[in-house]
């Protein structure tokens, strides 16, 4: 049995080793939102965050989430309004199939939390590691750029909520 | 679903090495064995996952005692700290070009060297920087140079029963300069057609190069003593290199652009570390 949280709430459930977190989100707890795109790592579409940190979810076991924090799309938004980033996604155009987009978001936010000041080459750097067949990137750049000025202060968690009580654990 | 496997992520270093053996395979970031498993290369019936042992997190970076990198500690942690600290720049270098934010969050350095890819970012740097690594099994702990730990391509001296536990840089020089250079097909995401590392400290006089993706196994050249003339020191080691390659043709390239790219990569990074002042210079 695994107990992680998730989006700010505690979640527990029983998993084989060998499913992964990405897997666990989508087909356990019905967050289809996170995309599988190559299944190896390469694309950026499962990013999610882990502890706070931009991971590849379809390279993450299930059971090595446990005791951790996890955040998805689906916590991006709060009771239907959409959050500052993803308001600068619509207005930026930096959405066309929308197949990547929220792995682009999930890297963002990763950035902004940690780097709520980004440089440009910053901006660039944090977003190569998801890729797009559609938009051709600068619109996407520029959401990012966009979601920076309209929010000062784009680092707090958006989510108040008590961790499950285990010792620090850093991947 | 990834196969049908245990798991268990014991808490001492005892603990994870008692469980050691054939068809156990260790997990420290995934990054690699996950993508094995998926694509059926690898079939272990037990994963240990080493990320709750203390001692594997462990990461020592001072100029007086040199950098010791547990087995469990992440690419961007090791990145992080040596850019905080303004040491080792080479070795930053090159483990922040490995793949991308996401997967350097979850791999770790011992990982790149422990799969033995050819093309293992970090393998030619860490040679030139003389780098150690620790060896824990059942008989105790050996340690032992990284020149000699790759035996072939994705095979190293480690034995079923055994796990790295750490990389030692036991000498870091104040004045020892290192540099990296990576040529791939995209920027970005990509492994490396070729890869060089340089490392030269005026104090001995000695310069290191190390090339990746040209032989079976990363490649280390014989330190070469760097005279009045650093310019024919330059020469001497770009046709050193040009000798010791073994490259050979695949997905990424053609062993011709190899043997070509090679001497541009070595020349570069040798000239980064050999020039006063210490700035690298763009490619």
């Amino acid at each position: 049995m695994i107990r992680l949280t998730v989006n700010g709430r505690l979640e527990t459930a029983s998993v084989p080793a060998g499913l992964t977190l990405l897997e666990l989100l989508r087909d356990r707890f019905h967050l289809t939102g996170t995309k599988e795109g190559c299944g190896i790592g390469e694309c950026g579409a499962c990013t999610v965050l882990l502890d706070g940190l931009p991971v590849a979810s379809c390279l993450v076991l299930a059971v090595e989430a446990d005791g951790r924090t996890v955040e998805t799309i689906e916590g991006e938004a709060i009771g239907g309004e959409l959050s500052k980033l993803q308001k600068a996604f619509l207005e930026a155009g930096a959405v066309q199939c929308g197949f990547c987009t929220p792995g682009m978001i999930m890297s963002a936010r990763g950035l902004l939390r940690r780097n709520p000041r980004p440089s440009d080459d910053e901006i660039v750097e944090a977003m190569s590691g998801n890729l797009c067949r559609c938009t051709g990137y600068e619109a996407i750049l520029d959401a990012v750029r966009r979601a920076v000025e309209h929010d000062p202060s784009p680092s707090a968690p958006r989510h108040a909520h008590s961790p499950p009580q285990k010792e620090d654990r850093r991947a | 679903m990834l196969g049908r496997f245990d798991y268990v992520s014991p808490a001492t270093l005892d603990d994870a090495v008692r469980r050691l053996g054939p068809g156990v395979a260790i997990l420290a970031g995934g990054t690699d064995l996950l993508v094995d498993l998926r694509a059926g290369r690898a079939s272990p019936s037990l994963l240990v996952d080493i990320k709750h042992v203390d001692v594997l997190q462990r990461l020592e970076v001072s100029s007086a005692r040199g950098i010791a990198v547990g087995a469990a500690v992440s690419l961007s942690r090791l990145v992080d700290t040596l850019r905080a600290l303004g040491l080792a720049s080479g070795l930053a270098e090159a483990a922040s070009a490995i793949a991308t934010v996401q997967l350097r969050h979850r791999a770790t350095a011992v990982g790149n060297l422990c799969n033995a890819s050819p093309a293992a970012d970090l393998a030619p740097i860490l040679l030139v920087l003389d780098a150690q690594v620790a060896v824990t099994g059942p008989r105790g702990e050996r340690v032992l140079p990284l020149d000699g730990f790759f035996v072939g391509a994705k095979r190293t001296c480690l034995a079923a029963d055994e796990i790295v536990t750490e990389i030692r840089i036991p000498k870091l020089d104040v004045d020892l300069r290192s540099a990296f250079r990576k040529q791939q097909r995209l920027r970005g995401h990509d492994l490396a057609v070729a890869s060089a590392a340089a490392a030269f400290s005026a104090s001995d006089g000695l310069l290191r190069v190390a090339i990746g993706s040209c032989a079976p196994t990363p490649l280390l050249l014989p330190p070469l003593r760097v005279g009045r003339s650093p310019e024919a020191s330059v020469d001497e080691v770009v046709a050193l290199a040009s000798q010791s390659i073994s490259p050979i043709s695949d997905a990424r390239s053609s062993a011709a652009y190899r043997a070509a790219v090679v001497p541009v990569l070595v020349r570069r990074a040798v000239l980064d570390v050999l020039k006063e002042g210490g700035r690298p210079s763009t490619p």
